[in-house]
Order: structure tokens, then sequence, then C-alpha cells
């Protein structure tokens, strides 16, 4: 939407605001989300699909500048050109001194890939792009079969209502901030990939043996995968690092507990951490360990305490005169003390859901990001869920000590990855 | 699909070996299957021109300070060779890194050129060309060439407003000076500033909704 020649802007929304300050070559905070179809992708088509899909989502043509106190998107006369995969996953999409959007759009083979600034939007935020750019794709490339009554996607929201900060609507009052000492975390070493690559080692799997596995410990998919993978950490720490406690991160989609139609940034995270030298390091006590950590701090009155502390920094007065060049440097400090009390990350991106009419021309979705340390993104599409581990690392032995895992218990599994010839 | 029997996975592709444990592989690989495009380490080599123009200059710097140390009688240019290489690596390569917004580039070349030439006037005894001459035909050089720029790249004013404005403000300093009797030619300050004020009239005369607008982007809380 523009206004006779005056650009629609935005201020960031909350979670926003952090990453820019910590945005680097090493960790560009970008992500990406794919969907592969059962043919190979027609690049005509697709550009077309996206031309449309950019009508419906104009403010991701924004391009970010820097204000003298916060940063901020401003709409651009730039429009996304779709091009084969050929380059490393997750680039850097930002720079101060480059015009450029903040999204891309590749193809590769059968997969349509999708890459965004966290600025712009969450993994729901960038679900919601793909699956129209997906269902706009396959309307064209199949359009006698879709002829009669051309299958819906199931949102329906209005422009103002994708581009709303929902932080700022569910922010009550200033809590009294409570300053938290945790305990650093363990963190994964090993020798880096060069040139600032990811590493990225996909697991396809059914989603019925997953559940299975779950329910017969009585826990959720997303409890049982980050006991899963806390034992995997586990299973390659030294002696001496068992001192300190393996810590996951897990963003929560704020969406599940306040209703919003954003198509930006509206998630938080919890951390949920597992102490070696303390408990006993079965998966069934991390299991139910974790299982606890979640029913502690997935509560709406738990989740709203977090919008009203992370809000209250952002309506701090003396914080927002702060110049943004001090803030940077705060911002990155604050994050990089942050970082130390996490070991990885484990991110449930959900299930994607796509007109019934169309999944046969789907084989699955996925997701990962490019994160400083390692983060497991996992999502599922009909019976196919897929844990995608991204990390700077030469060495595989968590994923491998994850996978392996889930094979002993009986799943399926299928790998893939970006670098098999790195050891 | 491949078979990683240490592991028990299935290996999508036609990788050599098993991605989780470098193992060795069964069955048939599906050369059409791989997911990830084969992207080779392969350094940077448009960087080698970089670092033979840096070694060029580690070389020119080292002579220069042997001469600086060797031959009392030549002091003075020996530290002007340094001090001009680094001067020279410091406006290339904002020039460089700031290439894709072409008026931000060179409103931080205005603020590097003006501190460089305030330093060199200094360090070679202080004549006052710097503030006499130089940043006044600077400051007035910009404002047109942004203009120019401006016109020439289609920008659109949010693009160009906030350096263009800055770039006024910087214009009228010599006006300022001169009033304060620091300056002793009083033309090109003159010329600066008028420039500087006409084009202040058409900013706020022809996009001065944009501009407020522009302001009230950069300045938000």
């Amino acid at each position: 939407m523009k206004y006779a020649g005056f650009p629609r802007w935005s201020r960031l929304d909350n979670a926003a605001k952090i990453f820019p300050s910590n945005s680097s070559a090493k960790d560009s905070k970008v992500f990406r989300f794919f969907c592969e179809l059962r043919e190979p992708v027609d690049p005509q088509i697709l550009q077309s699909a996206l031309d449309e899909t950019v009508r419906q989502f104009p403010f991701y043509c924004s391009v970010m500048k820097r204000g003298l106190f916060w940063n901020y998107l401003e709409d651009s006369s730039l429009r996304p050109t779709v091009s084969l995969e050929n380059t490393p996953p997750c680039l850097s999409l930002y720079s101060p001194d480059r015009k450029g959007l903040l999204f891309r759009v590749f193809y590769f083979g059968r997969r349509i890939n999708l890459e965004i600034y966290h600025v712009l939007t969450d993994g729901t935020g960038a679900a919601q792009f793909l699956c129209t750019l997906v269902h706009r794709y396959l309307l064209e490339k199949n359009p006698k079969d879709f002829s009669d009554s051309p299958p819906k996607l199931t949102y329906t929201a209005s422009h103002s209502q994708l581009w709303d900060d929902s932080f700022q609507k569910y922010y009550e009052k200033p809590p009294l901030p409570k300053p938290a000492l945790t305990r650093s975390a363990y963190r994964l070493r090993g020798e880096r990939l060069p040139e600032n690559r990811l590493s990225i080692v996909e697991g396809h799997m059914p989603v019925d043996a997953l559940l299975t596995c779950s329910r017969a410990r009585g826990v959720t998919v997303t409890e049982f995968l980050t006991a899963v993978l806390i034992c995997a950490i586990h299973a390659q720490m030294r002696l001496r690092d068992k001192a300190r406690p393996v810590v996951i991160t897990v963003p929560v989609n704020l969406r599940n507990y306040f209703p919003s139609e954003s198509a930006r940034n509206f998630f938080t995270t919890i951390n949920v951490g597992y102490d070696f030298s303390r408990r006993p390091d079965d998966l069934d006590a991390v299991t139910a360990h974790v299982h606890r950590c979640f029913r502690e701090n997935l509560t709406e009155k738990r989740l709203h305490e977090r919008i009203n502390a992370l809000c209250f920094l952002e309506h701090n007065i003396p914080l927002r005169l702060v110049p943004l060049l001090l803030k940077d440097w705060i911002l990155r400090t604050a994050a990089r003390l942050a970082d130390r009390q996490a070991t990885a990350a484990f991110s449930n991106v959900g299930k994607v859901t796509m007109p019934a009419e169309m999944e046969r021309y789907i084989h699955l979705f996925g997701a990962f990001t490019s994160p400083d340390k390692m983060q497991a993104s996992v999502c599922s599409f009909q019976n196919r869920y897929v844990v995608s581990f991204a990390g700077p690392f030469c060495s595989h032995d968590v994923e491998r000590a994850f996978f392996r895992s889930l094979v002993q218990m009986g799943i399926d599994v299928e790998v893939a990855a970006n670098l098999p010839y790195v050891e | 699909m491949r078979y990683c029997e240490k592991c028990g996975v299935h290996v999508i592709g036609s990788p050599p070996c098993c991605p989780l444990c470098q193992g060795p592989l069964t069955g048939e690989a599906d050369g059409n299957g791989n997911v990830y495009p084969d992207i080779p380490f392969a350094g940077r080599p448009h960087q080698l021109l970089f670092r033979l123009l840096a070694l060029g200059t580690v070389i020119a710097m080292v002579l220069c300070t042997a001469a600086f140390l060797c031959l009392p009688e030549h002091r003075v240019a020996a530290l002007s060779g340094i001090a001009g290489l680094a001067s020279g690596w410091l406006t290339v390569g904002i020039a460089f890194k700031k290439r894709g917004r072409p008026l931000k580039a060179v409103f931080w070349q205005v603020c590097v050129l003006s501190i460089l030439v305030l330093a060199w006037d200094h360090g070679m005894g202080w004549r006052g060309w710097s503030l006499n001459y130089v940043l006044p035909v600077l400051y007035t050089c910009t404002m047109l060439a942004m203009a120019v720029i401006a016109r020439l790249l289609h920008l659109r004013p949010s693009d160009y407003l906030l350096y263009l404005l800055l770039n006024i403000l910087l214009g009228l300093i010599p006006l300022v000076l001169l009033l304060c009797g620091l300056l002793r030619t009083v033309y090109p300050a003159v010329i600066c500033a008028a420039v500087s004020v006409i084009f202040l009239a058409v900013l706020i005369l022809f996009e001065g909704p944009a501009l407020k607008g522009e302001l009230l982007r950069r300045l938000h809380l």
C-alpha cells in the first residue's frame, strides 16, 4: 500500500529489534523454509507465482534503514527474482551499505527455497508466505486439474492484520524486571567450516512412528525430540564438561496462546536445561524433566510475563533515547551473554497444511536457520516429519547420535546433507 | 536410495559416504535426488587484487619509515608519504564499502575528506587553506554532485533527502566561521553558503512533506 508518493514505513517489531545488532557473516539471522515438490520446479511459473504472492504480502518488498535511534522498515520499488540455488545456504541478506530485499527465493531440482531475514518475520509468517507461493505455483502449473474450483488457502487476514505488531497488542504494563542469574550452559565445540559455511543435515521420518514413540512416554513430539537432542549432546560431552547443564532454547509461537493473524515476528523463547551431574542420564528421565519444564513454562500467564518483560525494555524511555550506534553495542553484549546460557536450539515450526487437492503434488516441507551454535528445526507435512540440523561445525557427532537413537527405536530415517564430503 | 548399515539410515541423493559417520553406503545412488547443489569451497579469488594492493602499501610504508629513520633531511616527505597512503586507503575503502548506496557513500566521503584536509593542514603548519578554500569548494561541489546523481539514478526522495540535507548543513559551517572572523577569504564561504541556502529552499518548497516524513522516520523513538 502506498499513498501518493509517500513510502510506507514501519517500526521493527519487538523481536526484530535485536536481530540487526547481532547479524554477522557468521550468524546471518537468515532462515530457510523449503517445499519439495514431486516434480522439478519450473522457474518461469515460479517467478509468476512469486509476483502474485508479493502482491498479497506487499510488506515483504521492504528494505531496512537505520534511524538515529532505531532501525525501521520502508517499502521499496524492488521486486524479487527467482534464481537457481548457487550459493551456500542462509547467506547474509542485510547490509547497511547495500539496498536490498530482506528475502530471496531459490529453486533447485524439486525444491522451492525461501530464505528470509528474521527481521521481517518468523517461521509461522514464512510458512504463510511459502504456502501461498506454492499454492499459486501449483495453480499455474496444473491449470487443468484445478479449473473447476481452484482450492483456497485458509489465510484470510487483511494487509493490516498481516503487518500487525502483536507484541504491542498484548503488552500490558511495565513489570519489575528481575535479573535472573543462571549458570553458563555447556557449549558445543569443534572445528568450524571455512567461509562461515553452514552444515545442514536433514532427517525425514514418518509422523505416525514418532507419535507412537512420544505417546508411549506420555509427552508431545517436541518434548520427546528435545529430550533425544539433549541425550545426543550428552553422548559426545567430555567428562569434565558434565558439570555444566545442557540447555536447549525452544522458540515458542505466541500465536498459539494469543490470537494473532500477524505475519511478522510473534514468538518468544524458553530455555530447557538438564544437568547431567545431578540427574540420571537415561532418555526416560530426561524426557520426564523436559515435559515438566514445558508444562511449567508454557502457560498463558508465564508467556504474558515474558511479553511484558521483552516490551518493557523497548518502552524504557532512557534506553529509547540511546543512539542506535550505542544500542547496537548494548544489544550485542546482551545477546552474547544470553548466548552463554544455551547449548543448542530446537525449533518446532509446526504442521504445514495445504488444500487437500494439492497434497499429491507436494512431498515435504522443512526449515532451518543459520545459528552461531547448533539448531534443529522441525516441520511436518502429512505423514512426513523433517528434522533439519544446521550448524557451523565440521563434525556431525550430535546429528549422528540423534538419528541413531531414533533408528534404534524403530523409526525409519532418511538423511540428506549439503556437505557430505566434509570430515 | 543408498543405505548406511552402521547408522541404519537411508541416504538421499548420491553422496560417496554416509553424511553422519562417513562410512560406506550400499545400494544404488539416486543421481537426481540431490536436494542441495554442490558448492565447492572456492576461496575468494577477487581478493587477490586487494591483497596485492595491501602488500604494495605495506612495502611503501616500510620504505617511508626506513627513509624517516635514515634520512633526517627528508623526514617531512617520508611522513607525508605514510599519511598519504593512509588517507588513500581510508577514502577508497569507504567508497568501496558503501558503493551500494551512492549518496551515502558521497556523504561519508565528504565527512572523511573534511577531517583529512583539516589534519593535513594542521600537520603542514596550519595555513588555513583547508577552511578557506577546500571545505567550501568541497561542500558546494558535493551538493551539486548529489543533485545530479539523484536525478541520473532516478532515486526516490527517501534515498537522498537525508544526505542532501546533512550536506546543506555542512555547507553553512564556512559562513558561520566567516561571521566569527575565523576565515580570511570571503568568496568561497559565501558561494558555498548561498548554494546551501538555495538548495535548502528547493528542498523545503518542493520536497517539504517528503523531507518531514524522512526526518520523522529517521528520528522515531
